[in-house]
């Protein structure tokens, strides 16, 4: 029997128009070529105004929101881009909130010209008597920046900081992912910036975890573009390869643990999807946060095990350094330690048993 | 009352009445007790449901309940789900399978027949898989021989549920030779109090036995009881199997959810709330839970929509399987030795009722009913992924002799 179907909800046109931007982006990708040199990626994020989708219009943006973020990040996360659009869109968002003098200017500054970096891991930072002191971690391609977004470790001052300044050491990290460059940097007492606080007390706990929840979703959308990805190479490489007189892809092995590996990926997918509308709908900080890890989480061990098999199906062609296979792969790995690292699943816990 | 265009005053409407009609305690009137009073409770609740027009949602308008977009059976479903409801698995092919086949096959004397029979409470099983055609549903063999205006029933069916209680059967036999195999397949309703048929419930590893072998021997079957023409019976099944996709796995999803505090309780009783080996395990869990739900809820709104592509529900059904037999296997492990020693199960309980060992077991259910995960897989890979099909003809070298 039909069901009786309802007519699908009128179309909203900003999916639309977002839909458009994300086939343009992934072209533009394409063209380039997979984890194609930062060098070329970066100016193009920025002159095709990439960092403007969730810029809210009011400040020139294209206000997509979150979900456009996100079809960016997983596009970016497709193409393995090494481009520092996570960190920058951080940065572009903190300071969409905040409350600096020119707002206005500097969105302008950092969505087309400058970058402005953040860090994808949680730092360690203290205020002592309006100095700064510590490490922040993770801040993806340091040495083209202007400015280091932080937040202090106690959530109460988010603030941009000036990375030319006495008392910021920039410490390169080599990364087996190679298509990331991350720094650490240390900062031993340098002085916060008045102008350039973006928020202090309780705005700054919220915008604190409004940053933790972008950076868990932008991560999240990168994995589950590089888990589709991939996916899709490994399938196209077993109808190729040819042995025992057929196409790899033949053997029902292997056959179903691609599937398995679709199974795993779409369940990523809806579960980024679902929560990227919950938290569009209106939901608390809090909420909007654990859904956001809770994705993240998910998508983060899908990559890895998307990758880690995906290796295993190409054989030894995977091994080897001139296929793309060990670069999603090890940027998978990164991914999983990125954000808020891997307590993730025991924190997901914690929470619900202290819910119920 | 019915075609509401207003899916969120539906939900107000469905969760006020099932807080006054939901039996109260339920679990416990129906945990350690026979059969029989399992079928008796679910009589009763499906009379209640029937009566408020939430059995029959799917129903064309015009029906008792009908007329219902699948954006209110969406509603309806996480509703019942969400009030821990008892599921109506006894009536569950009669509500689906047999109507949403007889709605579209049906000539308009056969509905007439059977759906009012059906609103009343009358039992229906399936009888298509057999013990040489289970995921490979086209090698039915139980013959139909037609003589005048009868068709003369032959064979075994296998794991059909709750047959022992049935009414009628929806029976797939094979009543001609032909190639490919689906060509000569016929669709037959069956009455069940006919001479010639016996039903034997099947022991099952739980101790329960939900599924039954039926054996016909020479049964008559009028002609008028055929469902489309013959050898139309694979194109009829097809309607009868596609009849519940989706909304049934958005309901054990959301059961599924709704069940995580059990697991709680377990590592409570336990003493092992702390232990945060068991919590990056449950985190795991709720995770996998989170995106089972997601994924059977757009599922559900890519057909709304129409978007819905081919393979689309088996990547819904895998999920559902795994994650459940990960969350039954995770209550057994926290369980520890005590979960070894039986106890008392609750029957039409849902999946996660805190048994864990009948639990786990009933788990096999998803992954084996309803084409197997390795079906799933094949569909999977052969439709979305276009990896090539399985080849046709295989031999042991044996048997070329």
């Amino acid at each position: 029997m039909n069901h009786a179907v309802t007519a699908p909800p009128a179309a909203d046109p900003r999916d639309a128009e977002l839909k458009e931007l994300q086939d343009s982006a992934r072209q533009v990708l394409v063209a380039q070529g997979l984890a194609a040199e930062e060098g070329k990626t970066w100016p193009l994020v920025l002159e095709l105004g990439w960092l403007l989708v969730s810029v809210p219009e009011e400040l020139g943006g294209l206000g997509q929101g979150l979900a456009g973020a996100c079809a960016f990040h997983a596009e970016l996360g497709r193409g393995l881009c090494a481009a520092p659009y996570a960190a920058a869109m951080l940065a572009v968002d903190a300071v969409c909130q905040g409350k600096l003098a020119d707002q206005q200017g500097w969105v302008e500054r950092i969505t087309a010209q400058e970058y402005v970096a953040a860090p994808l891991a949680p730092s360690a930072l203290r205020l002592v008597r309006g100095r700064l002191s510590g490490t922040v971690t993770a801040v993806p391609s340091a040495d083209l920046a202007s400015h280091v977004l932080i937040s202090t470790a106690d959530a109460e001052r988010v603030a941009l900081v000036s990375l030319r300044q006495k008392g910021v050491e920039l410490i390169a990290r080599s990364t087996w992912d190679g298509t990331r460059r991350l720094f650490d940097l240390r900062l031993s007492e340098v002085e916060l910036d008045e102008s350039l606080l973006l928020a202090g007390g309780s705005a700054a706990q919220a915008l604190t975890r409004r940053l933790s929840t972008l950076r868990d979703l932008a991560l999240a959308a990168d994995s589950v573009g590089g888990a589709e990805a991939l996916l899709d190479l490994t399938v196209e490489y077993l109808k190729t390869r040819k042995q025992f007189g057929r196409p790899l892809a033949g053997f029902q092995a292997l056959k179903h643990r691609c599937a398995d590996l679709k199974a795993l990926t779409a369940g990523a997918q809806a579960l980024l999807a679902d929560t990227l509308a919950r938290i569009g709908g209106g939901i608390d900080d809090a909420e909007a946060e654990a859904l956001a890890r809770t994705a993240k989480h998910l998508a983060c061990s899908v990559y890895a095990r998307t990758a880690e098999e995906s290796l295993q199906l190409h054989g030894g062609i995977g091994m080897t350094a001139e296929h793309a296979c060990h670069l999603f792969l090890k940027r998978a790995l990164l991914n999983e330690h990125l954000g808020r690292g891997n307590r993730d699943a025991v924190a997901i816990a914690d929470r619900f048993l202290t819910g119920i | 009352m019915n075609n509401s265009d207003d899916p969120e005053g539906l939900r107000a409407q469905v969760r006020a009445w099932l807080e006054q009609n939901v039996p109260r305690d339920w679990r416990a009137a129906l945990t350690g007790t026979g059969q029989e009073a399992f079928v008796r409770a679910q009589r009763e609740w499906f009379g209640r449901m029937v009566e408020a027009g939430y059995a029959t949602p799917h129903w064309p308008a015009g029906w008792p309940g009908g007329g219902r977009s699948l954006a209110e059976q969406k509603v309806i479903y996480e509703e019942i789900a969400r009030a821990d409801a008892p599921r109506l698995i006894l009536f569950f092919v009669a509500l689906y399978h047999s109507a949403c086949t007889l709605m579209e096959w049906g000539t308009p004397e056969q509905k007439q027949q059977h759906l009012p029979g059906i609103l009343k409470g009358q039992i229906w099983c399936q009888g298509f898989s057999e013990p040489n055609a289970g995921s490979d549903l086209a090698s039915v063999r139980t013959r139909a021989e037609l003589r005048g205006d009868r068709y003369i029933i032959n064979g075994q069916k296998t794991w059909s549920t709750l047959a022992q209680y049935a009414d009628r059967c929806l029976l797939l036999v094979r009543s001609g030779k032909s190639e490919p195999p689906q060509a000569g397949l016929t669709y037959l309703l069956l009455d069940m109090k006919t001479k010639g048929v016996s039903v034997r419930p099947i022991a099952q590893i739980t101790g329960d036995d939900e599924f039954s072998e039926i054996f016909f021997d020479d049964v008559e079957v009028p002609v008028t009881d055929r469902v489309g023409e013959e050898g139309q019976g694979w194109a009829v099944a097809q309607s009868t199997l596609s009849s519940e996709r989706g909304l049934t796995l958005v309901e054990l999803t959301q059961r599924m959810r709704y069940s995580l505090p059990r697991i709680a309780t377990v590592m409570r009783e336990r003493g092992v709330l702390d232990d945060a080996a068991l919590r990056r395990d449950l985190g795991g869990l709720i995770a996998r839970v989170d995106a089972s739900c997601a994924l059977a809820d757009r599922y559900l709104l890519k057909r709304i929509s129409g978007e819905e592509v081919v393979g689309d529900a088996s990547l819904v059904k895998l999920n559902y399987a795994r994650t459940l037999r990960e969350f039954t296997l995770l209550g057994m492990r926290i369980g520890g030795l005590e979960s070894q020693y039986r106890e008392d199960f609750c029957r039409g309980g849902s999946q996660e009722t805190g048994n864990w060992p009948v639990d786990f077991m009933n788990s096999y259910n998803w992954s084996i009913a309803g084409g197997s995960d390795e079906i799933q897989r094949n569909i999977v890979a052969e439709r979305m992924l276009g990896m090539p099909r399985e080849p046709k003809g295989w031999q042991w070298p044996g048997d070329r002799a």
